[in-house]
């Protein structure tokens, strides 16, 4: 609360005009923004100089070094990098249509179906999102594997042979997205529920009166004014999904193997390569932050013509 | 006439919203299932009750120190992104000021970044500037993604708040501090409680940006992340999988159930 002692300190000569209050106002901004230029703009910025081979060597304040654009150069000439991320690119498309084509359905049943006890059943749908990442990982690597639980339960109810096991499950693509899928639902509900339960109920009572069947209010009236709520549920998924590695790395496998796992291996301790990462990480933040932009737009303008 | 669902429109969506919760919850009760059974690998038939996974988990010492290391951490960071998101939120909504839109933007701006990026980005930042990886390292990256969704929680609750309780205060001689210990702070307490839970599970549960920044002490989810590469430690895991997922299930629920009564109690008192 250190930042508010000079605000009480600020009152009584300031008392005359209403413009006083402001004077607090960076002793209210200043702290919660000095950490994020400091702990988050800061840091970026030394993943571009490093992208550049500005910096290399051990400290910040080491000899200079010529400004390189190599990596970026491998980045766009050597089709690897692109290939990969074009594949996390299409798995997080896949698994945010999955999520929110499931997720609309359902928040659109507790919204609108009426029913006394919405926030429960609201509760309900969330609160596994709410339990551990990794362990719901965990539980899905425990069913999915050769020897699984899955599999043994089909080996044990006589469906399958043990020797011919349903093999394809873990560590594979259809694995992670099953996986992100599962982990991000719950999660994305929330968004197209909360656009939806503020719809106004008589919108669509004056479109049925107006002769419209229940299907036609909702492609104009409904779907239209829960956007904004889909548009966040989307990106909510895509932005984690798109960088994703954790996931991959577990169940993943070879074939599950995306863009952010070539990110976190060029940072880690086997054959580290921190400039080619450093351009791979930019590239995806750059990315990134464009599609935020263009949705953020999106949704105000949406608001602008709602009103 | 129902405007928003036909009666097997409703019939199907609820059958729908049975089979996802079904989904949902069943990946949990095989965990369940499975850390009370005595065997070492996960598999059918089940091979009888037993005890012993919980057992093992309480005497492994390793786990019983990555829990404590995250729960230290996750203390830290989460009451101290709540302290900058109150401070935060009170002037987004309280005060009026130039380039509001760009700092709000700022302040929200760690919901959209890819954790491998900022794992990565202050991995090079804490080398860059010599601090070596520890616990500290990891407080400050679980504090900067923790900090937007304090202020989403917050700052609703605060622009709910009549201004004008605050006025009367100033009007009655209270300082600016007095106002918001006495009146303010009250008043958005359980938005506060609910923004240092989402922060301490976030916190408890984050992977990707510590495994960048971690020092020698590692956290839960590093060490559950380390453990899952040994069948060994499988059973054991799931059962601490178990303890902490309904922990954090009770803890959550309960603090929701308890939002919305206190809510209900201030919006009574408000009106």
């Amino acid at each position: 609360m250190s930042a508010e002692a000079p605000a009480a300190e600020a009152t009584p000569r300031g008392r005359r005009t209403r413009s006083r209050i402001d004077l607090t106002t960076p002793g209210l901004l200043g702290l919660p923004v000095a950490c994020l230029l400091v702990f988050f703009l800061c840091p970026i910025a030394i993943v571009g100089a490093y992208s550049v081979d500005a910096l290399h060597g051990p400290s910040l304040f080491g000899e200079a070094h010529k400004l390189t654009l190599a990596g970026w150069h491998a980045l766009f000439h050597d089709g690897v990098y692109l290939r990969l991320f074009w594949k996390s690119v299409k798995t997080s498309l896949i698994v945010s249509v999955i999520v929110v084509a499931l997720a609309y359905p359902v928040a659109y049943y507790l919204a609108l179906s009426g029913t006394k006890r919405k926030y429960v059943l609201l509760l309900v749908l969330i609160a596994p999102f709410l339990t551990s990442y990794l362990l719901r990982v965990l539980a899905w690597k425990v069913i999915l594997g050769n020897r699984g639980v899955l599999n043994t339960f089909l080996f044990w109810t006589g469906v399958r042979s043990p020797d011919h096991p349903l093999s394809q499950l873990l560590y594979s693509r259809f694995a992670v997205i099953l996986v992100l899928a599962y982990i991000w639902i719950p999660f994305v509900a929330l968004p197209i529920f909360v656009s939806l339960d503020s719809l106004d109920r008589r919108l669509l009572e004056a479109a049925g009166d107006l002769g419209a069947s229940r299907w036609q209010a909702f492609v104009r009236v409904t779907l239209p004014l829960s956007m904004p709520g889909v548009v966040a549920a989307f990106l909510f998924v895509f932005i984690p999904t798109v960088g994703e590695f954790v996931t991959p790395s577990l169940v993943g496998g070879t074939s599950g193997y995306l863009y952010g796992n070539q990110i976190a291996d060029l940072f880690s301790t086997g054959y580290p390569d921190w400039q080619t990462g450093s351009v791979l990480a930019l590239f995806l933040l750059g990315v990134v932050a464009l599609l935020t932009i263009a949705l953020t737009r999106f949704l105000r303008l949406g608001e602008a013509a709602a009103r | 006439m129902d405007a928003a669902l036909s009666k097997n429109g409703r019939r199907a969506l609820r059958v729908l919203f049975g089979s996802l919760v079904v989904f949902l919850y069943a990946p949990i009760a095989i965990l369940l299932i499975f850390s009370f059974n005595d065997s070492q690998l996960p598999s059918f038939p089940l091979s009888g009750f037993t005890l012993r996974w919980y057992h093992q988990f309480l005497t492994n010492p390793d786990l019983r120190g990555a829990l404590e290391t995250s729960a230290l951490i996750a203390a830290c960071s989460s009451v101290a992104a709540v302290a900058l998101g109150v401070l935060a939120s009170l002037a987004l909504v309280r005060r009026r000021f130039g380039g509001k839109g760009a700092l709000s933007a700022l302040l929200l701006s760690p919901l959209v970044i890819p954790y491998v990026v900022f794992g990565i980005s202050l991995l090079l930042f804490f080398h860059a500037v010599g601090i070596p990886r520890s616990i500290v390292t990891v407080v400050i990256g679980h504090v900067v993604i923790s900090l937007p969704y304090t202020i989403l929680v917050i700052v609703p609750r605060l622009s709910q708040i009549d201004a004008t309780l605050e006025e009367a205060a100033a009007d009655l001689g209270a300082s600016r501090l007095q106002t918001f210990r006495w009146i303010v702070l009250p008043l958005i307490m359980p938005a506060v409680v609910s923004a240092l839970l989402i922060a301490f599970t976030t916190s408890f549960d984050e992977y990707a940006v510590a495994s960048f920044v971690v020092g020698t002490r590692v956290t839960f989810p590093i060490y559950l992340y380390g453990a899952l590469r040994f069948p060994s430690r499988l059973p054991q895991v799931i059962a601490v999988a178990v303890v902490v997922m309904i922990v954090s299930l009770v803890v959550v629920v309960g603090a929701e159930i308890g939002r919305r009564a206190a809510e209900r109690r201030l919006g009574a008192a408000e009106t």
